[in-house]
């Protein structure tokens, strides 16, 4: 018997453009561990993107145009293609300097998928996933030098994305998953 | 992969302006810190970072720029911020940013702020 639980956000996953709730994924996938195996689609069609980019900061700005051209596609608006093109950026730099730890032997596989006035992007790497989330950075304390600068990639993506999800494995390592819905709710 | 930022400063009576061409990222550290350091010998007590529209600025970047603000309220400086883009002046008060320098839409309007 499986014992993983669903999240709450598994609760609303995609699967042929449609949402999905989890009973139907589980019949579908046969578990929920299956189910989170295949966060990465396996299939191409007009509403899926693929995108494998080198484990080397600065390519995560092909992501960034990619998102930008398929969002414009669905008439995302202006202020909306600039929370997907910084939420796909922090997470690709995440998967690089983080899950691939710089392994230049590494990748980074990104999907986009619209679905029901929606973008989800799943961003993943070849790590061990994500041990542990920081708290959300506290400027008062960065900037008296009591707390280093870092955590600002996650806590914007937090804040940005309409669902988020950490640590889905995916083959040969782990991904995030997001969400952008076209109009902010 | 090599950042392509430029800065060029500009005073304006005891107000310096960085003026940052291109992005900022983690790349742009030494150009950044290179440059703020120059304000301190300029003994600027006014200090405008002039971010382009279409800068590209990821956590990096915000990163340098909060340590740039820690060096202003250590030197008992003051600093502003001008010509962000919407997008990032939401990312900036996101961050807190904005608790520590003020975003104005054009120097002379910052200049203009930091008077009082």
């Amino acid at each position: 018997m499986d014992q993983i639980k669903p999240t709450n956000l598994e609760k609303n996953l995609y699967f042929n453009n449609k949402l999905q709730t989890t009973d139907t994924l589980i019949k579908l996938y046969g578990s929920i561990r299956v189910m989170r195996e295949k966060a990465m689609p396996t299939h191409l069609n007009e509403r899926i993107i693929k995108l494998s980019l080198p484990n080397v900061i600065g390519y995560e700005r092909i992501a960034m145009a990619s998102l930008a051209s398929f969002a414009k596609m669905y008439d995302f608006a202006p202020d909306r293609i600039e929370d997907l093109k910084t939420v796909v950026a922090e997470a690709a730099i995440n998967a690089m300097e983080h899950g691939n730890q710089g392994r230049p032997d590494a990748q980074v596989n990104i999907a986009f998928q619209y679905c029901d006035d929606a973008i989800q992007i799943i961003v993943a790497d070849q790590g061990e996933g994500i041990k542990k989330v920081l708290p959300d950075p506290d400027i008062e304390r960065i900037v008296s030098e009591i707390d280093p600068p870092v955590g600002f990639g996650l806590y914007l993506i937090r804040q940005l994305a309409n669902e988020v999800e950490f640590n889905l494995e995916v083959d040969q390592g782990h991904c995030l998953r997001m969400v952008i819905k076209k109009v902010q709710a | 992969m090599k950042e392509n930022t430029d800065i060029k400063l500009q005073q304006m009576g005891n107000a310096t302006i960085m003026d940052i061409r291109g992005d900022i990222t983690s790349y742009s550290e030494s150009i950044l810190k290179a440059a703020f350091r120059q304000t301190l010998n300029q003994d600027a007590r006014k200090i405008i970072l002039k971010i382009e529209k279409f800068a590209y600025i990821n956590s990096g970047g915000i990163a340098l720029i909060i340590q740039i603000l820690y060096q202003v309220k250590e030197n008992k400086q003051i600093a502003a911020i001008a010509g962000l883009s919407e997008h990032f002046k939401k990312i900036f008060d996101m961050v807190g940013i904005t608790k520590f320098a003020k975003i104005y839409d054009t120097v002379e309007e910052a200049l203009e702020g930091l008077k009082g």
